[in-house]
């Protein structure tokens, strides 16, 4: 039988959900490090590592991502054997994780940026160290033996870390309780499962464990025993399973250590006494609504396209605004016309900001993971660093966010390797040994975010700065930052483990001035480095082509370009009537019919050239389709658009200007509109 | 009709599931991304097949089929495993605990396909 089916398909999928897992991954091994710098396990953390590697495997073997499947495999492996010890990771194990877990980012980069046949192996000194920690770890046993007081039913079912979890919340005087709820058609259909009951009772307490059992007294004959360690009384429990106190039951844990006496923690005296036996469960209505995480994973694109919709609702404005303006001139009142179109218009606005908004990720969580790059970076070396990240509740655009968190990462891993100095240097000159690294986020400002990374370190050396460049010594920090930022400059000899590779600060300014902000520095030494990045919250990303023309760089977006057209000289006809100095030269044929072929620098004003390009680029009018002549396609690009502000060099047909990456402005074309003032002169001129 | 209850914590993975299996005739399905989820839809009304991921919050796959086994009124509906663990010792345990079949991620297409139609046919006919 055929089956029809790609699951290759699947693809951008796989990357949505394997970012939103690794996502989850930073986050429960930041979990994990302090958790082991307490001393105590942190056994849930563990088991959600777990999970999120295992679901990244299986989806990357299915879409066939190996080395991907291979990695996660193997730290998966580690991450048994820690869930088998109740939860204990090992320092060195940590450093592995971290470092699969770069490493499947990496991966996971690669393929969204170039496909899944673009993936680099899996690294194969990390694959044997994984494998190699896992046999070091096959250790079994946690801190001592736990009596948990339980039914049967319940007490086969729950691990060693969940046995850990509850021993450690009575231990620190929390309580531990059985929640029962009884799913029914009825509740089922108020909205009242599982999954709302689970995230119900996930807010008002930490769930260990659920357990399914039979139950005579449910309306379908099962029940869920929910394990959950919590602050909330019987009262609020009971409610978030729509029942009574009577489907509360405590737990009683004993941790059986020769250093301790056994002792009873958790008792059963505050147990509510007042619950009467006949209430019926499920019988009171109209239960308060659920509270569950109101957050959906959304495609970028998705969003990208909510927005190109809502410029073409723009375009039809402008028409409605003109089609009154006429109206008007021929004396119709219009005056409620025009009130409704400015408020179309304000709408309209609204409607765009609410677009934009939900393209906002909170700051915080993209600078998460930030704390565990420069433990990474400290490992084997003779520094300590301590990282501290206050953004607020700031967020920023996501195209601003991939852009400039690669900058920051850099300014990190600069003020680790180079700054921060080795303790025993950092004691002799009086500072403490452990260096600090603030990242701070200002965004009062509404529509720019000030980013500042200010290290405790030596300072900058512009002696060492200048001996490189062969330029005198930088009298300012400007001048300083402008020789730093130059392109190819290391101020080390020796090239470290993490500088050799990466972006280089000529990079930082690069993608800063990309996203048409703004940096500065100030260094001193003996004392610190502050970098502060000026940056717009949000941004215009575009999908365009470039091309050359004539002896100029252009960009159009790609979503106006209907084909590229290889010009064939023998589909060529001149002009009907040639216009010495119009841009339209010929015309040139397409599917069995005539379009006229534009050259740019024509069209932008400068001298037609005769030779004939050998490709052009069709945009489809209204009135039919006009072809722009290139000299040659360069390539295709998300560029980052910044509208021309100077209204002298205005241009229609001219959206904005962008940066290629050579540091210099390119025009962004809007052929379509260059189109039409071309098609409209020559119809006015004839 | 038959109806076939798809169990993974991963949707891009359901849907993969049921991408395979919707040119087939006379299949409906539901989807529970826990096996919370699973256990509660099938105490509501039945279904003629349960295709288990294993690994999965709260309680695993294996748990399910478990408890499944245990309820008189569940004890025969078929239940494919449909899991990354390709270890024996998963298998056996699934298998011993009642699983109807064991297949390992990454399966193609026919191979889930088939699996399917052959529990489909050797399940007892929904009253």
């Amino acid at each position: 039988m055929p089956t029809g089916v790609d699951l290759q398909e699947f693809v951008s999928g796989f990357l949505l959900e394997a970012e939103e897992h690794l996502h989850a991954v930073n986050r429960n091994l930041v979990a994990a490090t302090e958790a082991l710098a307490r001393g105590r396990p942190e056994p849930r953390a563990v088991r959600e590592l777990f999970r999120s590697l295992h679901t990244i495997k299986g989806l990357a073997s299915m879409v066939g991502a190996e080395p991907i499947a291979e990695l996660s495999h193997e730290m998966e492996g580690i991450l048994r054997a820690a869930d088998r010890a109740g939860g204990q990771v090992s320092e060195r194990a940590l450093d592995l994780l971290l470092q699969g877990t770069r490493a499947l980012e990496e991966r996971i980069h690669a393929i969204s940026q170039r496909g899944i046949a673009a993936i680099p192996a899996a690294p194969r000194s990390l694959i044997d160290a994984l494998a190699l920690e896992q046999s070091a770890h096959a250790r079994p046993g946690g801190g001592g033996a736990i009596e948990l007081e339980l039914p049967d039913e319940l007490a086969r079912n729950l691990a060693a870390a969940d046995r850990e979890q509850l021993a450690q919340a009575v231990e620190s005087g929390r309580r531990a309780v059985v929640v029962e709820f009884q799913p029914s058609p009825e509740r089922a259909a108020r909205g009242l499962n599982i999954a709302a009951v689970r995230s119900r009772l996930a807010a008002i307490g930490e769930l260990v464990k659920v357990v399914p059992r039979a139950s005579t007294s449910a309306p379908t004959g099962i029940a869920f025993g929910l394990v959950l360690v919590t602050d909330a009384d019987d009262a609020v429990l009971a409610e978030a399973v729509d029942s009574t106190p009577a489907a509360i039951l405590p737990i009683r844990a004993t941790r059986a250590r020769a250093a301790r006496a056994p002792e009873v923690i958790a008792t059963d005296a505050e147990r509510e006494p007042t619950s009467g036996p006949g209430a019926e469960p499920g019988a009171e209505p109209g239960i308060d609504p659920v509270p569950m995480d109101h957050s959906i994973r959304v495609d970028v694109r998705r969003l990208d396209d909510a927005l190109e919709r809502l410029s073409e609702l723009v375009v039809t404005r402008f028409k409605l605004a003109r089609i009154a303006g006429e109206l008007g001139a021929r004396g119709v009142d219009v005056r409620e016309l025009t009130q409704t179109l400015a408020e179309h218009a304000r709408q309209l606005k609204r409607l765009r900001a609410a677009i934009t908004e939900a393209r906002m990720i909170p700051l915080a969580d993209l600078l998460q993971r930030l704390p565990l790059v420069v433990r990474g970076l400290t490992r084997d070396t003779h520094k300590s660093v301590d990282v501290s990240i206050h953004t607020g509740t700031a967020e920023v655009d996501k195209a601003v966010a991939d852009r400039i968190f690669p900058a920051i990462l850099h300014l990190v891993r600069n003020a680790v390797d180079h700054a921060i100095e080795p303790r025993e240097e950092r004691r002799r000159t009086g500072k403490p040994e452990t260096g600090s690294l603030r990242i701070d986020c200002d965004d009062s400002s509404g529509t720019s975010l000030l980013l500042t990374v200010r290290d405790d370190g030596r300072g900058i050396d512009r002696e060492a700065v200048a001996r490189k460049l062969g330029e005198p010594v930088a009298r300012s920090d400007d001048e300083l930052l402008q020789q730093i930022t130059r392109p190819g400059l290391s101020t080390r000899e020796d090239v470290t483990r993490s500088s050799g590779r990466g972006m280089g600060m000529d990079i930082v300014r690069r993608v800063v001035e990309m996203l048409g902000g703004a940096m500065s520095l100030q260094t001193a030494a003996g004392q610190g480095t502050t970098f502060r990045l000026r940056v717009p919250v949000s941004v215009t990303i575009v999908d365009v082509f470039s091309f050359a023309a004539g002896d100029q760089v252009f960009v159009a977006p790609v979503a106006m370009v209907d084909e590229i057209l290889e010009i064939e000289p023998s589909r060529l006809v001149e002009a009907p009537a040639p216009q010495r100095d119009g841009p339209v030269a010929r015309l040139v044929q397409r599917r069995g019919t005539s379009i006229p072929l534009l050259t740019l620098t024509g069209v932008l004003g400068s001298a037609v050239i005769g030779s004939v390009p050998p490709k052009a680029l069709v945009v489809q009018q209204d009135r039919g389709a006009i072809a722009f002549g290139v000299d040659r396609m360069l390539g295709q690009q998300e560029v980052v658009v910044r509208p021309l502000d100077d209204a002298l060099v205005r241009v229609p047909g001219v959206t904005g200007a962008t940066d290629l990456g050579d540091g210099r402005p390119t025009l962004v074309l809007d052929l379509l509109t260059l189109g039409a003032t071309v098609l409209q002169a020559k119809a006015g001129g004839a | 009709m038959a109806e076939i209850l798809v169990v993974d914590d991963s949707k891009v993975m359901r849907e993969m599931l049921i991408a395979c299996l919707r040119g087939q005739d006379d299949l409906a399905f539901a989807q529970a991304s826990s096996g919370l989820e699973a256990i509660e839809q099938l105490s509501l009304r039945p279904f003629d097949l349960v295709l288990l991921d294993l690994n999965m919050p709260d309680i695993g796959g294996i748990e399910v089929v478990e408890f499944i086994r245990s309820q008189d009124r569940l004890r025969s509906v078929p239940i494919i495993i449909v899991t990354t663990r390709g270890d024996e010792t998963s298998r056996e345990r699934a298998l011993s605990a009642g699983a109807t079949r064991y297949l390992t991620k990454p399966f193609t297409p026919e191979v889930i396909q088939s699996e399917v139609a052959a529990a489909l046919g050797h399940a007892a006919p929904r009253s």
